[in-house]
């Protein structure tokens, strides 16, 4: 590391002790959060490791048998809405991620532009994200219903026979079809998180130095071959550190499930995400060693998309 | 760029990139392109529509706030007639109070703002900077957590908070959920970020000029920290502001609820009365759309700043 | 010779007295209980479904407070997301002193030992039972045959009927039984208005299925009663009305819910609870219609939707709550309660308010909504069977039946 050397100019200090204080400084400031995380957060997990293996009520373990062992982890992986759970999710995953990382892409190479009112668009594509989760859905909501905002200008643009064509009627339902459901959700989380990964994307951007664009000129190369071919590979930090931020979210898809679709998952278990599902299972039927075998589940996929998309991008440096 | 005296720092991002030199924060168009007015053309006419998709839907919320209830059904920009009952049952409507609840809000939101920058710049610095076993590891078990959902930990950190006598119905309370969200990886994540991006030369100055480690946290590195702070800070508020979880399950009294859950009761009063619904819409954005606007500078720079490097 | 004996008379009639002052927890005493002697905190929560709601309970507060004034209530309503909160309270082992169940999660709650049973206290304490409706009160009755809730107040179905679409339909009574229903329906089909707005869940169809002599469970709760005949044709019944296109979801009408339906005159017929009037007035003043009893198919039928006041197993200070429970669920009480309209008695010693009086006959007829632990998972699989049924317009229920039938044993077994 540069400096690592005793220098010349500290010569009341020894290099060992000079190690000591630095290692014992860098545990003094990250005493108080370690401890916290360690008892609220590292100590949940073991608390529902342990729960996972029993069956376990709000007052503790409860029945004739409560030991279970892994028969909650059999029990689930043998239930098929805990299946149509890990469908949804990986569906909205796999479609939101990608998706969403393009607007952000999109929205940050034109904000990048010379442009006037920069500050405004900046400022007006960060917009959505504020809002509150429950605030959001429920304009969301209000929207997208038979009456809403939505079908009404549609109708107004004349293009409901398109939509007819395609098997949505001029009432139709967005939030409320099976169908639709998820994909409408991912609408809208596409459009309140496309600004805060502009953001991201934004700073990727800003540091590639105005050289290599000037060189891909020279070249003659076109705005649309400067992108692809310069512009994108040396974004691969930036994807990384997006999609990997992208992809814990996206998996843990919760807020917005439960308020357009219920507990229920409405409709026809549309919008069960996997969270969603350890929620039901905890708060509807009280089986906290249920719900804590789910938890345990997802925090293994989690991992391993992690792992693999470290794998994936290679050398990831700000990690 | 690199000042030998205590350095206040230079308000846009310029500073910060290696690789940027003195450059501007903003142009990279690619020179010597011909087609280049039309495509700005073209990006303005993007820009504008996407910005107005970011913000019809507000305007409608606001629009519909001062409607009659049949007349919310109706897509029309303008009220007809114009009617104040959706604010009035706002206003009055939501238990126990408008004050009541921002004021809880603002206390709950304003102390773990505070605890996440003061913990989050300690240890985002620590992270970036110090050298000490096991280093890589806790960072990887801080990121770790992200990955938890809260549902997940509901069960044992009530249980904790009630062992902790946190949960009850008087001021102590507030402390139960501030413990809670105390300090969250993002926090740390960014603020390491944002250090690793700035040259090591100052604290090697410092560090010929004799100061401890601690020292060259607070008086050096600490104040060059500021739009990565501000980042935070402006996150956490916002993010605490607009969150329910923990307030629903931890605050006892009504009398302590924050702004969420006020708005949660009045939701589940008014399922369809979209007037009053907008209204209180509006009124859980509002604050922190104003506090957007006055630090989105500090906001934009400090995300911006601290984001991933080429 | 008596002055003898009056020591220790005196001495043995003083100790009765302490001992019957002496109402400790879980303690029923020889002695009469004098609720009036009571002192104390009642931690007391639930939620609120409407402003009306916060203002008639606090006219039921008041009542009690000015009858018993040594006991102060606590409030402590909970926000949303009621189930979270009392999940985290009772594996504290802090429950609320008193606090609302609904019906349909009683059996998980009883099974798992959070509530605490209310026989001993009902009997030794003399709180009369019998007048509540047994559609509501056996909806808190455990496996062991306890009770562990009084119900607050209860919702039967009825039939909420278009007036004026009726009319012009030539029909001068609303439809009494099943035939009379099937006979009006294609007058009341025409154009686009539909004859009725049907949801397609457990909690309206099962109503039917008890007309027809059906059910979702054995009487002992041991076993599905669901692919019993009785069962299945009640639900090919329910699915013709789909089929032969008088009815649709709300869904496909292009509304949240059939009270919307109804308001935006979309249908003549729906079958709700009293939870229709304040909607229909506040959003849809417009629409003339009223109440009727559901009709009739072999035998009467109806679902009780109610919710109880409940002790925790675990709640400190259980004499004042038991006072406060049976002051709210005694008559007087529920009278401050109900009256305003915004719920409907569960006692029969208690009027209907005004205009509600279908409604609360309902009750005599109403099958609790309430069934065995895991119950959430059988609602799912019976719903989402349906929903699948309707979006392949079949009549046909051997699905439904097997599905729900799979998701009951798999409750019962777990």
């Amino acid at each position: 590391m540069a400096g690592g050397t005793a220098t010349a100019a500290s010569p009341r200090r020894s290099l060992g002790q000079d190690r000591r204080q630095e290692a014992l400084a860098g545990y003094g400031l990250i005493a108080i959060p370690m401890i916290l995380f360690l008892v609220f957060q590292i100590g949940s997990i073991f608390f529902a490791i342990y729960i996972s293996l029993w069956k376990w009520g709000p007052l503790g373990p409860t029945g004739l048998n409560p030991f279970r062992g892994l028969r909650n982890y059999e029990t689930i992986l043998g239930d098929p809405i805990f299946w149509k759970a890990v469908t949804n999710t990986l569906y909205y995953t796999v479609i939101w991620v990608p998706l969403t990382m393009a607007l952000g892409l999109f929205l940050a190479v034109i904000v990048n532009q010379k442009i006037r009112g920069q500050t405004f668009f900046r400022a007006a594509f960060y917009f959505p994200a504020i809002a509150s989760s429950a605030a959001i859905t429920t304009l969301f909501i209000f929207i997208m219903g038979p009456d809403g905002l939505f079908n009404g200008l549609r109708q107004a643009a004349g293009l409901n026979p398109l939509f007819q064509l395609l098997g949505f009627g001029p009432t139709y339902n967005w939030l409320g079809e099976s169908r639709t459901a998820m994909n409408s959700i991912i609408i809208l989380n596409a459009w309140t998180t496309s600004g805060t990964f502009m953001l991201f994307y934004l700073a990727s951007l800003q540091s590639i130095s105005h050289e290599v664009y000037e060189a891909a000129a020279i070249d003659g190369a076109s705005a649309w071959q400067t992108f692809w071919k310069v512009t994108f590979p040396l974004l691969r930090p930036g994807h990384y550190f997006v999609a990997t931020v992208a992809v814990i979210g996206g998996l843990q898809l919760f807020d917005q499930a439960i308020f357009a679709g219920g507990q229920g998952g409405e409709p026809n278990n549309s919008l069960t995400t996997i969270v969603l599902f350890l929620f039901r299972s905890a708060i509807s039927d009280f089986n906290f060693g249920y719900a804590a075998a789910v938890g345990i589940i997802l925090l293994v996929v989690i991992m391993a998309a992690t792992l693999i998309q470290r794998r994936l991008f290679g050398q990831a440096p700000s990690w | 760029m690199t000042a030998p005296a205590p350095v206040t720092r230079p308000a846009t991002p310029v500073a910060v990139g290696p690789a940027t030199g003195g450059k501007t924060s903003a142009a990279s168009e690619p020179v010597g392109d011909t087609g280049a007015r039309g495509r700005r053309i073209l990006a303005y006419a993007v820009l504008i529509a996407y910005a107005l998709i970011m913000f019809v839907p507000f305007a409608w919320t606001v629009v519909t706030s001062f409607k009659t209830v049949p007349d919310s059904v109706r897509l029309t920009f303008i009220p007809d007639p114009i009617s104040f009952q959706g604010w009035d049952e706002a206003l009055n409507g939501l238990s126990p109070g408008l004050i009541q609840l921002f004021f809880n809000s603002a206390i709950v939101a304003g102390v773990v703002t505070l605890t996440n920058v003061i913990f989050g710049s300690m240890a985002g610095y620590a992270f970036a900077r110090l050298r000490f076993p096991g280093r890589e590891f806790l960072f990887i078990l801080v990121l770790a957590t992200l990955m938890i959902p809260d549902q997940l930990r509901l069960v044992p950190v009530y249980q904790i908070l009630v062992l902790l006598g946190l949960v009850n119905s008087n001021p102590t309370n507030y402390l139960g959920v501030v413990i809670v969200l105390a300090i969250s990886a993002t926090s740390i994540f960014l603020i390491r970020q944002y250090f690793l991006t700035i040259p090591r030369d100052l604290e090697e100055a410092a560090k010929i000029d004799g100061a401890g480690f601690f020292t060259t946290f607070w008086r050096v590195m600490l104040p060059l920290a500021t739009p990565a702070l501000a980042a935070v800070a402006i996150l956490q508020f916002q993010g605490t502001w607009n969150g329910f979880f923990w307030p629903l399950v931890i605050l006892q009294t009504p009398g302590h609820w924050t702004l969420p859950l006020g708005l949660f009761q009045f939701i589940g009063f008014h399922k369809t009365d979209w007037p009053p619904l907008m209204a209180v819409v509006v009124m859980a954005t509002l604050p922190i759309v104003i506090l957007y606007v006055f630090f989105q500078r500090y906001f934009v720079e400090g995300i911006a700043a601290s984001g991933v490097k080429g | 010779m008596r002055n003898r004996l009056a020591l220790p008379l005196v001495a043995l009639l003083v100790l009765a007295a302490c001992t019957a002052n002496n109402t400790t927890t879980g303690g029923s005493s020889a002695a009469a209980f004098d609720p009036s002697s009571v002192s104390g905190t009642v931690v007391f929560s639930g939620w609120q479904a409407s402003k009306d709601e916060g203002v008639a309970l606090q006219a039921a507060l008041d009542g009690f407070k000015a009858k018993y004034p040594k006991i102060t209530v606590n409030y402590q309503p909970i926000a949303t997301d009621y189930a979270t909160a009392m999940a985290a309270k009772f594996s504290a082992h802090q429950p609320p002193d008193l606090f609302y169940v609904d019906s349909s999660v009683a059996p998980d709650w009883i099974s798992q030992g959070l509530l605490y049973p209310l026989d001993d206290w009902a009997s030794s304490r003399n709180f009369d039972t019998s007048q509540f409706f047994p559609g509501y009160l056996d909806a808190f009755k455990g496996q062991d045959g306890k009770i562990y809730g009084f119900p607050k107040d209860g919702n039967a179905l009825g039939m909420a009927y278009n007036k004026d679409m009726l009319t012009a339909a030539g029909i001068t009574a609303p439809p009494t039984t099943w035939d009379e229903l099937v006979a009006d329906a294609p007058k009341l089909t025409s154009g686009s208005q539909k004859a009725f707005c049907l949801s397609s869940t457990l909690d309206r169809e099962l109503a039917f299925i008890y007309q027809n002599g059906g059910a979702l469970l054995s009487a002992d709760k041991k076993s599905a009663a669901i692919d019993s005949a009785a069962s299945k044709q009640a639900i090919t019944w329910y699915l013709d009305l789909f089929k032969n296109g008088w009815g649709d979801t709300p869904k496909n009408l292009g509304d949240d819910w059939c009270g919307t339906s109804l308001g935006k005159k979309k249908v003549a017929i729906i079958f709700e609870g009293g939870w229709l009037d304040p909607f229909m007035k506040s959003t849809y003043p417009g629409v003339n219609y009223a109440w009727a009893p559901l009709p009739k198919g072999k035998q009467a039928g109806n679902l009780g939707f109610t919710v109880s006041y409940s002790i925790g197993k675990d709640s400190a200070n259980k004499d004042a709550a038991w006072v406060l429970l049976t002051y709210l669920t005694g008559p007087e009480g529920m009278k401050l309660w109900t009256q305003g309209g915004v719920a409907n008695p569960s006692r029969k010693d208690v009027p209907a308010p005004a205009g509600k009086e279908v409604l609360v006959a309902g009750a005599a007829d109403a099958h609790p909504w309430s069934f065995i632990p895991g119950f959430s998972k059988i609602n799912d699989a019976f719903n989402n069977a349906m929903t699948a049924a309707l979006e392949a317009k079949s009549d046909d229920p051997t699905k439904i039946v097997n599905d729900t039938k799979t998701a009951i044993d798999q409750a019962l077994n777990s």
